[in-house]
């Protein structure tokens, strides 16, 4: 171990160098995750979703369905079994859906993989047992509906919650909290010239009524 | 590293190789973030203050287009709907109970938005102001009527706004409610553009920019739906539009606000009663109703998503939602139209039939008053009876000016009422006791008041007088305005 660290370590004239070049490509990454908001992501907070706008559409319609007031996006979209199985999920889903989102590799109408079918058709079931009860419905999963035994709930409610509209381009001009600025608002102050210009117009307005 | 010069190249190219590709990465990340920015993009630059609604409608059809359906008026509920309704043919009652005040000339169920400025001109209640000094009412009147409101109070001041007269900024305030209310002409982001919403918020400690998104959605419909009154103390000459909301927002809250201040919005002709007139408090009343405390907010009704050609956008024809079951009721009650149509109604049956017999007390009150002062009562024996006057009829206008509170909070609206009965029992308990020490023995003979005109006849208003007073305004005045307005 000592072997391989002494192998690893530079020689004494480089150190300064080489804290230099880590202190580098530290701060980098850490733009990295600042830029991406990487902490929001632990959060089950709806908003998170559409620090990617392709989430728009998916946003408006959930947010204008009636599932909008007692539920969150990861209510339905991540498994509850445990926690260690949601963040496992969470993190798999996240790096793959960051990978096709770099690579622009988004299509026009999104569609639920297969890992994701299971996890909502077993949260519908979490909140909804009641309702399954009076129908034929109860414990369906995906395993059981490819064998031929019963549906999905939406092979039925085709609608809920995201109505059945939703390419990219269906919620044009919806009103989501998309991402402010990365830049702080003070910095924001200092290089924003049309800031400083407003800010003498409405001071001459004041000294006009004084 | 001394033998192998060659490693310490390879390390510093591996290193420069992570830091740039690193580098690419944060670079699409930055990138994709913007494209965030460009997913709205206004097309025609709205600016600052534009007052115009076809300027944003360029940019915007489908909700400029569905906002210009405010203009139709075919829909009728049983009780509200965008169909002019003249309340005072249909229930005269309301005369006797607004005489001495401007409502009893003239009271119509509201239509839509579009109709805004053509129904505040026809009013019998703003007059037939002669020029830019005349006439009863206050610029004031204009605050909910138009987005050329926040234009003028930007370019004269709030307060100066408050100053001015309603025929003084005739020519000034020509496009009806529209775009510019609600919306930020930059980032087209939902805004609260009138004053009193966000002093009424600082009143109670609360600050209205922390507001969700989702409760925007009603607090730009709070900006006018609500509970206010012409605060005419704190500046010199203005009548500040002001909502009472500094100890909350119940009728009682509101009333011990207009009791320290003193304030009642006028003398009635009949009884001498200080009353207080009540405006559409709907925005209080729905949040005191199950949609407002499970977070509903206006606009899931009132503007639901429509869909047309693949896209989903905000449906701007603001209306009732009985005309639109499907897409406001249903979203949430999977029950048929017939009976969720019949649910509410049965609500509103419920609450109007009780609201009825709140007015028929309350008229037989005033005359009753009125009666006792012409036998010569005392102020020191009417007193107390025209305070339970003032309170019962603060809680049935409460209740009767507010669109649809009978749905939207049908407990809290029956509960108001409730208590308004009980105030007038007590009035006209009190006035018998009065009537009979002063002699008045037997049954008491109320006049005729079954029609509009027999009503407004008896409390003494010259109907057709007023009303050539205003075709004489629509003549002359009126097109004034217009006319200087399209040259602006």
């Amino acid at each position: 171990m000592k072997k391989i660290l002494n192998y690893l370590l530079p020689p004494r004239k480089w150190v300064p160098f080489v804290i230099v070049a880590v202190g580098i490509g530290t701060g980098l990454f850490a733009y990295l995750l600042y830029v991406s908001n990487a902490v929001s992501y632990l959060s089950d907070d709806p908003k998170t979703c559409v620090n990617c706008h392709v989430m728009m559409p998916f946003y408006a319609t959930w947010q204008h369905s009636s599932h909008a007031r007692v539920t969150t996006c990861n209510d339905c979209h991540v498994p509850h079994n445990n926690v260690f199985n949601k963040y496992f999920f969470k993190a798999k889903d996240g790096i793959y859906h960051a990978t096709v989102f770099t690579w622009r590799a988004e299509p026009q109408v999104i569609h639920i993989k297969e890992a994701g079918t299971d996890v909502v058709q077993k949260n519908c079931q979490r909140c909804h047992g009641d309702l399954n009860a009076n129908v034929s419905t109860n414990g369906v999963t995906l395993e059981s509906k490819k064998h031929g035994e019963g549906k999905l709930c939406w092979d039925c409610h085709r609608e809920v919650p995201h109505g059945k509209v939703n390419s990219l381009s269906s919620v044009p001009n919806a009103r989501v909290p998309l991402l402010e600025s990365p830049i702080p608002e003070w910095l924001q102050k200092q290089t924003d010239s049309t800031a400083i210009a407003k800010q003498k117009k409405t001071d001459q307005i004041k000294e006009n009524k004084n | 590293m001394k033998r192998k010069p060659w490693l310490g190249w390879v390390m510093f190219g591996i290193t420069m190789l992570v830091v740039f590709m690193l580098g690419l990465l944060v670079n699409s990340v930055m990138e994709r973030r913007t494209e965030a920015l460009f997913v709205n993009k206004v097309l025609a630059p709205v600016g600052e203050f534009e007052s115009k609604n076809e300027v944003w409608g360029a940019n915007y059809p489908r909700e400029f287009q569905t906002y210009y359906e405010t203009a139709d008026t075919t829909f009728s509920s049983k009780y509200g709907g965008g169909k002019m309704r003249d309340m005072l043919h249909e229930d005269p009652r309301m005369v006797i109970l607004w005489a001495g005040y401007a409502f009893a000339k003239d009271y119509n169920q509201g239509r839509g938005h579009f109709y805004a400025l053509e129904d505040i001109y026809n009013t019998l209640r703003t007059g037939a102001p002669k020029g830019p000094q005349d006439g009863p009412q206050p610029a004031s009147c204009w605050v909910c009527k138009s987005p050329d409101v926040p234009r003028m109070m930007d370019k004269l001041g709030i307060d100066e706004f408050y100053k001015q007269t309603w025929a003084a900024l005739g020519s000034e305030i020509v496009n009806p409610i529209g775009c510019a209310d609600c919306h930020d002409s930059k980032t087209m982001n939902l805004k609260i553009t009138r004053p009193a919403l966000i002093e009424a918020f600082k009143e109670q400690g609360k600050d209205i920019t922390k507001a969700t998104h989702n409760e925007m959605r009603s607090l730009v419909c709070a900006q006018c739906h609500v509970e206010y009154y012409f605060d005419k103390k704190s500046v010199e000459g203005a009548a500040k539009v002001k909502f009472p909301w500094k100890n909350g927002m119940t009728v009682e809250n509101m009333e011990k606000y207009y009791d320290d201040i003193e304030f009642s919005d006028f003398t009635h002709a009949l009884s001498k009663a200080p009353i207080l007139k009540a405006q559409h408090p709907d925005y209080e009343i729905h949040q005191m109703g199950i949609h407002g405390q499970r977070g509903v907010s206006c606009a899931d009704c009132h503007m639901p998503y429509k869909s047309e050609g693949g896209q989903k956008f905000t449906d701007h024809k603001i209306q009732s939602p009985l005309n639109n079951v499907a897409n406001s009721c249903q979203v949430c009650h999977r029950e048929e139209e017939k009976t969720l149509v019949a649910n509410v109604n049965e609500r509103q049956d419920k609450i109007y039939q009780v609201r009825i017999e709140l007015e028929d007390q309350l008229v037989k009150a005033h005359l009753e008053a009125k009666l006792a002062w012409e036998k010569g009562a005392t102020e020191a024996q009417m007193k107390n009876i025209l305070q339970l006057i003032r309170q019962s009829q603060w809680r049935w206008d409460f209740t009767a000016a507010s669109h649809g509170g009978s749905f939207h909070a049908p407990l809290e609206t029956a509960r108001v009422i409730s208590n308004g009965l009980n105030k007038a029992a007590e009035a006209r308990i009190a006035l018998s006791k009065v009537l009979a020490s002063l002699g008045q023995t037997g049954p008491i003979q109320y006049p005729d008041l079954s029609t509009k005109a027999k009503a407004q006849q008896y409390i003494g208003l010259d109907m057709s007088k007023e009303r050539a007073n205003k075709a004489e305004f629509k003549k002359t005045v009126l097109p004034k305005w217009l006319e200087e307005a399209k040259k602006k």
